[in-house]
């Protein structure tokens, strides 16, 4: 071939040029020159032999991709893009996650004030967090769909029964990529989630000194610490991201080698004709399916970008972990709150080592042991209906990992911790300071022109109505509008009182709210409780309070 | 499929416009993230120094109204906290008098840190043995900071202007002499706490970093010459580096004094003077008419 030089002697400098740039593009898509990208872009047919399959055959980025796909399978419906758009989470996660790994230190000593410096000194810092916290939970749901969706269609059965289970195995990796995130701010939030997660070992059924090394193998000492932290950032920077980027490759290798399974009703049953793609019915790769997957990267990444800056979003940041703190009501992420409700309900032993477990085991080799050949909805009906009541009692099961259910904790507690927890959105402390004057508040007392203060009082007496009952015949007067109190005589011969909310009720509570100024620029926050005994008059059943602080800068409105 | 390209530029360009828009607003909320880190560390030291300082340097920082556990008013052992002569100015006078060359916030959070030997302080930090981590140190360092805006730019009472002789003190203005010993016990023990390092009086050997004074009355004319004892005690009141003890029990006593600068203005009135002097000397405020070494601040 001629060089440039020569080139440019025998046509001139500018169609040299125009040659050369072609010549360029072509070496830089394996195939397609500026004239064929241009033909693909405008929808023409191509020209012969197919410029448009050579990126697949000589280069490396699209030798994965199939060049064609069964036109049935490229609408929404079966796939609704979930594969595809949980691939792109995970680069999403990538790219956001090393901004982040910028920023951050493994340590005790200085993680947590990382996170803050990330948020206060790093231009575009809490948008980085936020659209890493959001992304993650994004993708754990769009991963969960995706197995869903694969249920439905029955696309798990044979011949793509593998798929399947490096799909469970890309499941668990992808909670465990969200999970292993928890604890890296190093605040109270997932400190004590791990903790609870690694209490785990502790019920091992096996020999002691297992549940004892793997638990010391995971926290690095027999309490989360300096350790812990740096085995959980490596698990979550490294390991669980090549295991993942592994077990993706096999999944869809598997994926291309059996082609996408057609919509259930598209072929003979018991027949795979996936690969088997008449002319007339192949999309192809490039432009059709390249552009679309691209459409719905821009979209997805649109939704994810907008979402957290316009507030819909904030990833939580609590106070600073405190191993000699527990805060109360230590709940797991919602993507492992149904174990959390499970663990209320059974034995710790059963539920970590036999039942989650078994269940993983057991929908692994589901499509193995499977004999229903059919993939169509009608022939499916019992399956269908047994996935749909598991998504009902998984649903069930994350409502029962709150705290709403089976936590007993005192009711004056529960009252303080809707209204002023101490970790945690606080309807008290987001009220602007402006609005927080020295004195003695009432519940569901109105204040004009404090509209936040007056929405704290009237969700403290929200929480009060929940857990408060009103004894008639006292002479007190019921200005909360409180349920009547059931007395029920307990085993020991005490007295709970039962409203329809709650079995632990508060008879004629009485809670004020002390804002007293602390410092010249901090207020202090009080909430008292008092609840006479009504059968012992002058004693007190409860008398507690609570303290927070709030500074002017703090900003929880923005929480 | 041209559609689709269109919808995927416009999300695309939509996409990096947001990224536009955040970065314009980037400025003013990073200024409101820092300010709200701050505020939050102030807030949590709140909540550790109630929890863990206020029993000792009193709930509003003013040694003053301090409780034990079961809630009883006892006395205030530490020194005042939302004090001007600790907290105002950079360095500030604690710090000039003390010869400490670095900050005001290093100066709090390396007493938190290491406390005071010698004293009742202890030592807080977890990497000394002590209940606290870094982190909380310096919560409780900003907490005590921040009595700053109101103590070093509002103005209080202005300091009373102490004569430089004890014959002056002792005619000043509705002064009755001898003063109250009762009252100047109470102020010695409890809102001063001149016991913490100089014991108990009636007790010897119970000092601690000062010299025992149950003696003063004996031996005080005889430590400087030309003063009698109550000018020496009300010097060493108002300027402890004029003169330092010779003898004090846990030693080194040397410059510059252990004792804090700031009576001067922690004492507001000449009768509290009288009284602490009369609690510690009798009723025999005998004078040479020596002008101490006091400078007013």
């Amino acid at each position: 071939m001629a060089t440039f030089i020569e080139q440019v002697q025998e046509m001139g400098l500018k169609q040299a040029t125009i040659a050369k740039a072609d010549e360029v593009v072509e070496r830089i898509t394996a195939g397609m020159n500026i004239n064929d990208i241009r033909a693909a872009l405008r929808g023409d047919e191509p020209r012969r032999p197919n410029p448009r399959l050579r990126p697949h055959a000589d280069g490396f980025w699209l030798h994965i991709r199939p060049s064609f796909y069964h036109t049935e399978v490229t609408h929404i419906y079966p796939t609704f893009r979930l594969g595809w758009l949980s691939t792109w989470l995970f680069v999403w996660e990538t790219i956001t996650g090393i901004f982040l790994m910028i920023f951050y230190t493994p340590s005790p000593v200085a993680a947590y004030q990382d996170i803050w410096n990330i948020l206060g000194n790093v231009p575009l810092g809490q948008l980085m967090r936020n659209l890493h916290r959001f992304g993650a939970e994004v993708m754990v749901l769009v991963v969960a769909l995706h197995m869903l969706r694969t249920f439905i269609t029955g696309s798990y059965k044979k011949p793509r029964q593998f798929t399947w289970a490096t799909g469970m195995i890309l499941l668990v990796l992808t909670l465990m990529l969200s999970f292993s995130g928890y604890l890296l701010p190093w605040d109270q939030l997932g400190y004590w989630a791990l903790t609870v997660f690694l209490s785990a070992t502790e019920a091992h059924p096996g020999p002691e000194f297992i549940g004892r090394n793997v638990g010391l193998l995971l926290a690095g000492a027999p309490q989360v610490g300096a350790g812990g932290l740096l085995r959980w950032y490596l698990l979550h920077v490294l390991v669980m991201p090549l295991l993942l980027a592994i077990f993706f490759f096999v999944h869809y290798y598997k994926v291309v080698l059996h082609g996408h399974s057609l919509p259930p009703g598209r072929e003979e049953i018991g027949e795979d004709t996936a690969k088997r793609v008449p002319k007339e019915e192949r999309t192809y790769f490039i432009p059709d399916i390249l552009t679309s997957e691209l459409m719905w990267t821009a979209l997805a990444t649109l939704i994810l970008v907008a979402v957290p800056l316009f507030g819909l979003y904030n990833a939580p940041l609590e106070s600073h972990a405190n191993p000699l703190v527990t805060p109360l009501h230590v709940v797991a992420p919602w993507y492992l709150a149904w174990s959390q409700g499970w663990l209320k309900l059974a034995d710790k032993t059963f539920i970590a080592f036999v039942l989650i477990p078994g269940l993983l085991v057991a929908f692994t080799v589901m499509p193995y042991i499977e004999v229903g050949k059919s993939r169509r909805y009608i022939d499916r009906r019992l399956g269908l209906s047994v996935s749909m009541a598991f998504i009902v009692i998984m649903l069930i099961s994350n409502w029962m990992g709150s705290p709403e259910y089976l936590v007993a904790s005192s009711p004056d507690q529960e009252v303080f911790q809707e209204i002023l927890p101490q970790e945690g959105h606080s309807v008290l402390k987001e009220v602007p300071y402006s609005e927080l004057r020295p004195g003695v508040y009432l519940p569901g007392q109105a204040l004009p022109d404090r509209y936040h203060l007056t929405h704290a009082l009237h969700e403290l007496e929200g929480a009060i109505f929940t857990h408060g009952c009103f004894m008639e015949g006292k002479g007190k007067p019921n200005p909360l509008h409180l349920p009547a109190c059931r007395p029920v005589i307990q085993d020991d011969g005490s007295i709970k009182y039962r409203t329809y909310y709650t079995r632990d009720a508060m008879p004629n509570p009485e809670f004020q709210l002390i804002i007293r100024q602390f410092q010249a620029n901090m207020m202090e926050l009080i909430i008292t409780a008092k609840v006479e005994d009504p059968n012992r008059p002058g004693e007190f059943l409860i008398n507690s309070q609570t303290v927070g602080y709030r500074h002017q800068d703090s900003n929880y409105e923005e929480d | 499929m041209q559609v689709k390209i269109v919808i995927g530029t416009v999300a695309f360009m939509m996409t990096m416009m947001l990224f536009g828009y955040a970065a314009l607003r980037e400025p003013a909320r990073l200024e409101r993230f820092a300010a709200a880190d701050l505020g939050r560390n102030i807030e949590k030291g709140a909540e550790l120094y109630v929890n863990n300082c206020a029993t000792c340097h009193g709930a509003a920082g003013d040694a003053l109204d301090c409780f034990n556990a079961a809630g009883e008013p006892i006395a205030c052992i530490g020194l005042p906290l939302k004090d001007e002569y600790l907290l105002c100015g950079e360095p500030s006078n604690r710090l000039i008098d003390q010869d400490y060359k670095f900050t005001v916030r290093d100066y709090i959070y390396g007493t938190i840190y290491a406390g005071r030997i010698g004293t009742q302080m202890p030592t807080w930090s977890a990497e000394l043995g002590g209940p606290m981590e870094g982190y909380e140190i310096e919560n409780v360092t900003q907490f005590v900071l921040n009595w700053r805006p109101e103590l070093c730019t509002t103005e209080g009472p202005p300091p009373y202007e102490w004569p430089l002789t004890v014959t002056e003190l002792l005619a000043a203005e509705g002064v009755t002499t001898p003063g109250d010993a009762t009252r100047g016990a109470e102020l010695y023990d409890r809102t001063y706490a001149c016991t913490s390092c100089h014991g108990n009086p009636a007790q010897a050997g119970s000092a601690r970093v000062g010299p025992w004074l149950g003696d003063l009355a004996a031996r005080g004319g005889s430590i400087v010459d030309g003063y009698a004892a109550a000018d020496y005690l009300y010097e060493s009141v108002l300027a402890p580096n004029a003169h330092i003890a010779a003898e004090c029990p846990t030693g080194p006593c040397g410059m510059p004094s252990g004792m804090p600068g700031n009576f001067g203005t922690r004492i507001r009135d000449p009768q509290s003077m009288i009284d602490l002097m009369t609690f510690i000397l009798g009723n025999n405020l005998e004078t040479t008419g020596v002008e101490i070494e006091y400078t007013r601040r």
